[in-house]
């Protein structure tokens, strides 16, 4: 269990200063079934290098709950502008918004 | 008397028998005398600078041997085969040791200190019952490379042995063979220093590593005579320079690459060539990363520092984009991935010490196996006969261009204080993490063990600023042990661990050492009652399961009850509070700070909020009482 979660813990801590585990990357590719719409080109070119599709199918909240997690990603050495931020929770929020569950 | 000589000079007899026997041979005391010493110089080394014969127990000669090892900590839990050991520690204050109350926390402190002090220690542990609780600081050992020696006995004894009798189990070394460099167990009570000796010499050699030295029980209590030998003359003092040609090698690969890159990894810290590092990436305007490591072996304010590899692949730097020349220095370049972290089209200079490592996952162009300190020093010297003004100007512009992806990155890299939830209370983890970096001191040591926790905002310098101690082995429980390490070798320094609730429960015990040695410690407990990175991977692999559906994991909850992170501190002698917002956090801050200035540990339960998909308000808990059967009420 402990190296269960130590892993886990990681993969949370990997864009931060110390490198850590990675994350399935599907890069550009994976973004395929992904709705069009404002802000899906900026996500698809910001986070697919770290993660794959199902970070954000897995995940349904709102616009505010996406926003925070940009935000927490920030925090992790994710390298985005306010506007990028903006406009990747609005499309989140929109796609994989709590109403689209 | 010739055969009495030669009974003695076997050892057959002891040096009281010897004299006895030659008075019985009707010599006087005086003639007894000389004739011991004409024979001690054939029989001892004795007199040989740094070598000398020790009688008495087991025990003893164990002791006299850690003490010529150089060691000064011994960090062990109570053991009662280890009597002669601890009776022969009264006449020997030099050796200090360090009762700690459960082996894995133990260990973590005893490794703390090794990495932080550089010097020898060894941890004990009552047989293999002992043991197999300090194996996962062992695992953490290894997978670190830290030089830290293990001991325990084996509980049957050598008339017994092999007869599953009680703490037996067969070939007690043999358990920890996939973890040490070297694990040996002594046949006899005069192989006691010896054994000890290896054991600290494997440890010692580079690249580090753990190693575990056993006996059985018995030898410990059987006298014996045996030579001691100081570390200084067994040590290989294994220093060694790279191949000068490959030096050229990678110089010209480096003085001609159009963007070359460096990874840094621990062993630029354990060779104290953090410096040298900065003068190589310097003089060819050569942007720095770093892989998973335990410290932060390069400023992480230099202009030419882009941050860590996001997820172990260069190809994941926001910047450069497309190296086309890496070097590592001294990074162990743990590879959790199929995919290799450096791609085939680059061309990859490997400078490590650590060569049993070196091209088993990426093809290696220029192999420099070396001490690091000394690999810097000669790779350095042979650029500088290659850099002309017109490279020099070209690295010039090289470094402004990174100068200003930098400041690009340190721009944004702070944007999380913009989060919608910066001031909620629980609070965010970021904003702990912010607040302990706000208040640190500019050199504060960070013990970090907080799995989920981004370590940003401390500015990490190894040249003087803020050094990290990060739990890379990841067997948990190791932070609060670790720390207590830490400051027991840096008693001047402030030491901050920061640790998860999760990885906090594993290992507490440590906190009673703070207390009785007066290590004032600070640690930080991200408190969300809960394993949240374990709670948002089940997701990614189960993204539309029923455990989404439902609401039912089983896996990741540890409320009803919540623990008490300050209470539990209490118990163990710890001043603690708990903090539920930004304002009640600074103030705990403030008032840890007066607890350490009076030589005392403090804890701080900072409660943060569970963050991610499908957390209930309220959590749902597995219930483990089938339907319908009664109540457990007594």
């Amino acid at each position: 269990m402990k190296a269960a979660l130590a892993m886990a813990g990681a993969v949370l801590l990997s864009c931060a200063a110390l490198a850590q585990q990675p994350a399935k990357a599907p890069g550009k590719a994976g973004a395929a079934g992904f709705p069009d719409g404002p802000g899906k080109d900026v996500l698809t070119s910001k986070c697919f290098q770290c993660h794959g599709p199902s970070m954000w199918t897995a995940q349904r909240q709102d616009r505010r709950a996406w926003e925070a997690t940009l935000y927490r990603m920030v925090g992790r050495g994710a390298l985005w502008n306010e506007d990028e931020i903006g406009a990747m929770a609005s499309y989140l929020g929109t796609v994989y918004g709590r109403k689209a569950k | 008397m010739r055969e009495l000589v030669a009974r003695y000079l076997s050892q057959s007899i002891s040096r009281r028998t010897f004299l006895k026997g030659l008075a019985a041979a009707g010599l006087t005391p005086a003639a007894a005398r000389s004739v011991l010493e004409s024979v001690v110089p054939s029989a001892q080394a004795q007199d040989v600078e740094g070598i000398r014969v020790v009688e008495g127990t087991g025990g003893e000669c164990f002791a006299e041997q850690l003490a010529a090892s150089g060691v000064r900590y011994i960090f062990g839990n109570s053991a009662s085969e280890d009597a002669h050991f601890y009776e022969a520690l009264v006449d020997r204050p030099q050796l200090k040791y360090i009762l700690t109350p459960h082996e894995g926390p133990g260990a973590a402190m005893a490794a703390g200190y090794v990495k932080a002090s550089g010097e020898p220690a060894i941890v004990m542990q009552a047989a293999v019952v002992g043991l197999a609780n300090a194996i996962g600081q062992m695992f953490n050992a290894y997978k670190e490379q830290t030089p830290l020696v293990f001991y325990s006995y084996r509980t049957d004894q050598t008339g017994r042995a092999g007869r599953d009798g009680f703490e037996e189990v067969a070939n007690q070394e043999g358990i920890v063979a996939p973890l040490t460099k070297y694990s040996w167990l002594a046949r006899n009570a005069s192989m006691i220093p010896e054994t000890v000796r290896r054991a600290f010499k494997a440890a010692w050699t580079p690249p580090y590593g753990p190693t575990y030295a056993s006996w059985h029980s018995d030898l410990n209590d059987q006298r014996t005579r045996a030579e001691v030998i100081v570390q200084q003359k067994v040590d290989p003092r294994m220093r060694v320079r790279p191949n000068p040609a490959e030096v050229e090698r990678a110089a010209r690969l480096l003085v001609d690459a159009r963007m070359p890159l460096m990874i840094v990894g621990d062993e630029v810290t354990r060779a104290k060539a953090t410096a040298k590092a900065v003068k190589l990436a310097t003089l060819l305007g050569m942007p720095v990363t770093q892989a998973r490591s335990v410290h932060a072996n390069f400023s992480q304010s230099h202009p030419l520092w882009v941050g860590g590899l996001p997820v172990g692949r260069i190809s994941s730097l926001d910047f450069p984009k497309n190296p086309d020349v890496v070097i590592n220095v001294g990074n162990k370049l743990q590879h959790n991935s199929p995919n290799p972290m450096i791609g085939h089209g680059v061309k990859f200079i490997d400078m490590r010490i650590d060569s049993w490592s070196m091209g088993n996952v990426i093809p290696v162009d220029v192999p420099l196996v070396a001490d690091v300190a000394f690999g810097l020093d000669d790779l350095i010297a042979a650029i500088e006969q290659l850099v002309t003004d017109d490279l020099r100007k070209r690295y010039a512009a090289r470094a402004e261009d990174v100068r200003a992806f930098g400041e690009k990155r340190r721009r944004l890299s702070g944007l999380f204080v913009k989060s919608p939830d910066w001031d909620a209370s629980p609070m965010i983890a970021d904003r702990v993490t912010w607040e302990v970096a706000q208040f640190a001191d500019r050199d504060a040591i960070i013990v970090h063990e907080a799995g989920s926790v981004a370590a940003h905002s401390f500015g990490f310098n190894p040249d003087g600023g803020r050094e990290l101690f990060f739990y890379m082995g990841a067997h948990l429980g190791s932070g609060t042990g670790t720390a207590a390490g830490v400051k027991l070798a840096r008693p001047s320094r402030q030491v901050i661990c920061l640790t998860g609730d999760g990885s906090f429960i594993f290992g507490p015990t440590a906190l009673w050492n703070m207390a009785r040695l007066e290590l004032p410690v600070i640690t930080v407990v991200y408190n969300n009652h809960a394993y949240s990175g374990p709670h948002s991977r089940v997701i990614e692999k189960v993204p539309n399961g029923r455990m989404v559906e439902t609401g039912h994991f089983v896996h990741d909850y540890l409320g009803k009850p919540d623990m008490n992170m300050a209470w539990i501190a209490k118990g163990f002698g710890v001043e603690g509070e708990v903090a539920h917002s930004p304002a009640e956090l600074k103030a705990a801050l403030a008032r840890a700070r007066r607890a350490t200035m009076d030589g005392k540990p403090y804890l701080i339960d900072a409660q943060v909020a569970r963050v991610g998909v499908a957390w209930a308000e309220s959590p749902w808990v597995p219930a483990v009482r089938e339907r319908g059967e009664p109540e457990r009420r007594m």
